[in-house]
């Protein structure tokens, strides 16, 4: 049988210690894949990312294929990394990282990269894509995870304080270090997207009085087929025809 | 985001280039208050060469024109293209903001 090109069939690490590599290759029954092998050839399946250098990921190298989930290590124990990976096994793409990752990334574009070569489209259309989950990402980065509330009033002031309480929680661990998680698949004409946080939530307001934010929810619902808030808003889920 | 800025006989040209998202807020200021001090009434933004905009970038837009309208000056948007352009269509600020090909 001829392995899905999408099915996770090998890790590699990023930065991670060896001996730490080896036991989670063992906890997740995956071989190890060095760097610098033939792009997946031997697999002819996806290679899971183990990110202990979140700088060095920045290289667009490792977000094309082979590669189709991407899991920062930061703080997590062994035992949440192979919880991750098992979520990872589920979705063509997926990514878990910190809150500061997501965003130093720009992760919209690099997701949708990923999407495009397993399924071409057109320019307007990977634009649009991109646009909603650029959204979806930055609400989770900004309201969910950072827990930063939206630009009240259209004044300097406004944006001031924005750019200051911003600053501020991006700085802060306890907020900075929060997850998001990206999930992306594929189905019969069209794309699936989830876009995770760990803040407090989000129940989508009847009326929405427009200052400079407040914009981006109604942008993705323009884009997308169909739009779901899940766990209390802490993940959208977002369907794209293809 | 960088922006460079020129002054012109009727009007301040300012060229917007990268991405405006809401990573650009001290940017966004610092234009804002450059844009206050100078003469001009009509301050121009070229986005001819702006690839990306996102729901805060066009926030933020939205408050320079505030800023310019207070301080009596107009603010125009011109050359939009590509994503940048799509951007503004869906978000429907023209009926907001004057929108130059």
């Amino acid at each position: 049988m001829v392995p899905s090109p999408t099915r996770v069939a090998a890790l590699q690490g990023l930065g991670v210690p060896a001996d730490r590599l080896d036991r989670l290759s063992a906890a997740l029954r995956l071989p190890p894949r060095r760097p610098g092998s033939p792009a997946g050839e031997e697999f002819g399946a996806s290679v899971l990312l183990l990110v202990g250098d979140a700088g060095a990921v920045e290289a667009p190298d490792f977000w094309q294929r082979p590669f189709g989930a991407w899991i920062e290590v930061a703080s997590l124990s062994d035992a949440q990394i192979v919880e991750a990976a098992r979520r990872a096994a589920r979705a063509d793409l997926f990514a878990c990282v910190t809150t500061v990752t997501a965003n130093r990334l720009h992760l919209a574009g690099r997701i949708l990269n990923g999407l495009a070569a397993l399924h071409p489209m057109p320019e307007a259309q990977r634009d649009d894509m991109e646009l909603a989950l650029h959204e979806a990402i930055s609400n989770a980065v900004v309201h969910g995870n950072l827990q930063v509330e939206g630009m009240k009033g259209l004044s300097v002031e406004a944006l001031e304080r924005f750019s200051h309480d911003l600053a501020a929680r991006m700085a802060d661990p306890a907020f900075a270090d929060r997850r998001i998680e990206v999930a992306a698949w594929l189905e019969s004409a069209c794309a699936v997207v989830e876009v995770a946080d760990e803040g407090t939530g989000f129940a989508r307001p009847e009326r929405i009085d427009y200052g400079a934010s407040g914009r981006g929810l109604d942008l993705i619902a323009a884009i997308v087929e169909e739009l779901q808030l899940l766990d209390g808003g802490r993940r959208i889920r977002m369907r794209f025809p293809l | 985001m960088d922006y460079g800025i020129e002054d012109k006989e009727q009007e301040t040209l300012v060229r917007l280039r990268g991405r405006l998202t809401f990573n650009d807020h001290a940017k966004l200021r610092a234009l804002i208050r450059e844009m206050l001090q100078n003469k001009a009434k009509r301050q121009v933004l070229d986005l001819s060469t702006l690839e990306f905009v996102d729901s805060a970038g066009i926030g933020m837009l939205l408050i320079a024109r505030e800023e310019m309208a207070n301080a009596d000056k107009q603010l125009v948007l011109r050359s939009a293209a590509g994503q940048v352009k799509r951007v503004l269509t869906v978000a429907q600020l023209n009926k907001i903001v004057t929108i130059e090909d």
